[in-house]
């Protein structure tokens, strides 16, 4: 049980006030004015201190890709074939990589965190938080989201191979092929109910892929080029499917349509070196564009492109670059966790969600501001003292 | 065969406090453990005084025979790598006798081994219990079906890339595995429906892979997991759960740092080979200190040398060094005799010197825990396969 007395408390559900927050059994029990600290209840001073709820990036690859180690480190990519949505992050998954420390550390507590982009579909996505060492311990909601991509990254990896997708075409069709079959692979386990001798052949890959044709689980697009967010989209309408629209690079450039489509947007990695042709618009201004149009935006990192710990870095810099600064915290708290479809457990401070409580010394869209406790699920997993 | 009493030596059955004593072995077997034993008749004598008397030792996890010594390519047989999905293959069927190894490890008072492949593949294959004795796998063989090898991390992975095949990646490892499994489900079902309804139902085509994999999810053939790092240990106890089995965890390097999670599962550990340079990214840290701390937590415990990688004849010292880590003599020493039996399913036979148990023995002239120690002799089934007065 922890009480954190008189931190000026951005909650992400209105302005900032001055309060105390309780947090007992792993929840936001209380918050309010002059709460009194139950027997037992180690008590925070955060006076003069800024509160937050934990930030979460909705598209990263933490632990995936590890820090400082190579091949051994790297599971992100399973480049043996362009259509894995049978790959489940948590497989792949090193809770022990350092930069889960870093992280949680700088105040991120949560994470979408799956598979890279050199597959059509890449496989499932797993929400989680940044503290502990058993993975399965650490998950918010696994899958979350069924990852594909498009653009350079499947056609340079196929084409390489001298296998498809080679083409932005082929990449589309491999996509519809895999949708296709996996409702028929649907319709046939319907059918066949009654009689299972007329069950389909076991098929791992559509398997995974039911609850994306049944709508209950996005298609999570890598996307830059803005022909490349509006293929994903015609794609997703075809076959009545969710989809979130990850990079959108060039987002920018057609944000009243995305807007139209009711979609939402996780953008960036922003900060860094154009490194590919599909990066050639790559602004910190998209968030804030996307933001007037009525997107909801989120921000990425896509650590550890960027590191995850950095997020509010970009956060800031999208500020900088037009964003209103409520809007780009949103973009790292409530709109991620919305967009996660997790807002009810995590995104704000609010009675009854995941006490995931961050105290600053300083607003932390400042870059010399400091995380001074982390707090997740109701544990102190730092301290700066 | 001759029945053989062992006198006057200092006794350690593995299961009680030494004594000296006198051991009866009759057709193989210990026929009576006792003190004052008289010779009947027909009966060979062995005089063990001054001698330290223990069971065979025992390696759960080797490629004795198989990954031969002294010898390329041509007596490499570990690893088939031209596909990662490998269950039809049994490490007995690449087993040679004649392999030096198999003399030299005995003579230093090996007895029982676990055979089978590396850990290239996802599944590798059939691991099987031989004793180092006999001129033939079959005659060698004790139980055929002790784990099926499945390798996760670094290895099957970067053999994957080798050979540009799946998997590239831990992702791509843990779903050819659970692809393996659930097809073997659909199998079995299907084989079932047939036996229920032959009129009805088509029998499905042989599958020779899945009809290896068929035990393992009956739960009388556990997994054999290569796991080092952590999170691959916990993959292999995810995986697992889902199909409601239970695996081995063999080499374990990092178990000593999620201990409670291995308690909980059930899992035994069989752990190694711990002597030696840390050679891949995934056994940074391995440490003796891990037996002694999985023991502690109450976790079965064998020690491995996965020879060819420690030799099998230093398998007593790989227990030494984890008795000096903290596991203690009596423990590491359980954990190459009783222990390793009891994870592969043998302790009604190997294991211990206990009256009706298989008669591999081995006399010491020394605590076997002290590198200057020697074997003076070696009984495997009854039969004296080395005598240091003759050799």
């Amino acid at each position: 049980m922890i009480l954190i007395k008189n931190g000026l408390t951005y909650t992400m559900e209105g302005a900032p006030a001055r309060m105390d927050i309780l947090l007992e059994g792993g929840k936001i029990k209380k918050m309010g004015e002059n709460l009194v600290a139950p027997e037992g209840c180690q008590i925070i001073d955060a006076e003069d201190k800024l509160v937050f709820p934990g930030f979460i990036d909705a598209h990263c690859h933490l632990g995936m890709w590890e820090d400082a180690i190579g091949f051994e480190g790297a599971d992100g990519n399973e480049t043996s074939d362009p259509i894995t949505p049978e790959l489940r992050a948590i497989d792949g998954i090193n809770p022990m990589d350092r930069t889960f420390e870093e992280s949680r550390n700088g105040g991120v507590t949560s994470c979408a965190s799956g598979p890279g982009s050199a597959n059509v579909i890449g496989g499932q996505f797993a929400a989680i938080k940044t503290s502990g060492y058993c993975i399965d311990d650490m998950i918010i909601k696994a899958p979350i989201a069924m990852k594909c991509a498009f653009g350079e990254n499947p056609k340079r990896v196929y084409s390489e191979k001298k296998k498809s997708p080679s083409t932005r075409m082929a990449i589309a069709a491999e996509l519809r092929n895999a949708l296709a079959r996996a409702k028929e692979y649907g319709e046939k386990l319907e059918t066949s109910k009654d009689d299972p001798s007329k069950k389909p052949a076991f098929d791992m890959k559509m398997e995974a892929m039911l609850p994306v044709v049944r709508g209950e689980m996005p298609l999570k697009a890598h996307a830059h080029r803005a022909d490349d967010i509006l293929t994903s989209i015609r794609i997703a309408k075809e076959f009545g499917v969710k989809l979130t629209l990850e990079h959108c690079s060039e987002g920018h450039l057609i944000a009243e349509h995305i807007a139209g489509e009711g979609l939402s947007a996780v953008v960036g990695p922003s900060f860094g070196e154009r490194s590919k042709f599909e990066l050639k618009n790559l602004t910190f201004e998209t968030p804030g564009v996307l933001a007037k149009a009525g997107v909801k935006v989120a921000i990425m990192t896509d650590h550890p492109v960027v590191p995850l710990h950095y997020l509010p870095m970009c956060a800031a810099l999208s500020v900088k670059a037009g964003m209103e600064e409520e809007e780009a915290l949103k973009a790292i708290t409530i709109n991620a966790a919305e967009i996660l479809e997790l807002q009810d457990r995590i995104g704000s401070i609010k009675e009854g969600k995941d006490a995931d409580v961050v105290i600053w010394d300083k607003h932390p869209f400042e870059l010399d501001s400091n995380v001074l406790t982390t707090i997740i699920d109701g544990k102190v997993v730092y301290s700066k003292n | 065969m001759v029945n053989i009493l062992i006198q006057n030596g200092k006794i350690y059955t593995m299961k009680e406090a030494p004594f000296y004593g006198d051991i009866r072995i009759k057709k193989g077997r210990i026929k009576e453990i006792g003190v004052g034993l008289k010779a009947q008749k027909n009966e060979e004598i062995i005089d063990a005084s001054g001698l330290l008397v223990y069971p065979g030792f025992i390696d759960a996890h080797t490629h004795l025979g198989v990954g031969e010594e002294g010898i390329g390519f041509e007596g490499n047989d570990v690893n088939e790598r031209s596909s990662a999905i490998t269950p039809q293959l049994c490490g007995y069927d690449a087993y040679n006798p004649n392999d030096s190894a198999v003399e030299e490890s005995m003579r230093a008072g090996v007895t029982s081994v676990a055979i089978g492949p590396g850990s290239a593949n996802v599944i590798g294959g059939l691991f099987s219990m031989i004793k180092l004795r006999a001129s033939s796998v079959d005659e060698a063989l004790i139980k055929v079906d002790v784990g099926m090898k499945c390798a996760l991390g670094e290895n099957p992975k970067r053999v994957g890339k080798e050979s540009s095949r799946a998997p590239v990646t831990r992702m791509g490892t843990a779903a050819k595995l659970r692809e393996s499994l659930y097809l073997t489900k659909e199998y079995m079902e299907k084989k079932k429906r047939y036996e229920d309804d032959s009129k009805n139902n088509e029998s499905p085509s042989y599958n020779m892979q899945w009809e290896a994999l068929i035990p393992v999810l009956e739960g009388t053939l556990p997994l054999k997991m290569h796991v080092h790092r952590a999170d691959d240990i916990l993959t292999a106890l995810r995986i697992t759960k889902e199909f409601g089995i239970t695996p081995t965890l063999d080499h374990c390097s990092d178990g000593h740092l999620i201990t409670e999670y291995i308690k909980e599962s059930g899992a035994a550990a069989i752990v190694g080979p711990t002597l030696g340079f840390r050679t891949k990214m995934e056994t940074r840290n391995k440490t003796f200190e891990t037996p002694s701390i999985l023991h502690e937590a109450g976790i079965p415990v064998a020690i491995t040398t996965d020879h060819p990688v420690i030799p099998l004849r230093e398998l007593r010292i790989c227990a030494a060094y984890a008795a000096r880590y903290g596991m203690g003599q009596e423990n590491a020493l359980k954990a190459i005799t009783l222990y390793p039996a009891q994870i592969v399913g043998l302790d009604d036979r190997i294991g211990s010197l206990e009256k009706g148990k298989d008669a591999d023995i081995v006399l010491w002239n020394g605590n076997p825990l002290d590198v200057f120690s020697e074997t003076e002799v070696v009984i495997i089934d009854g039969e004296v396969m080395y005598n240091k007065s003759e050799a």
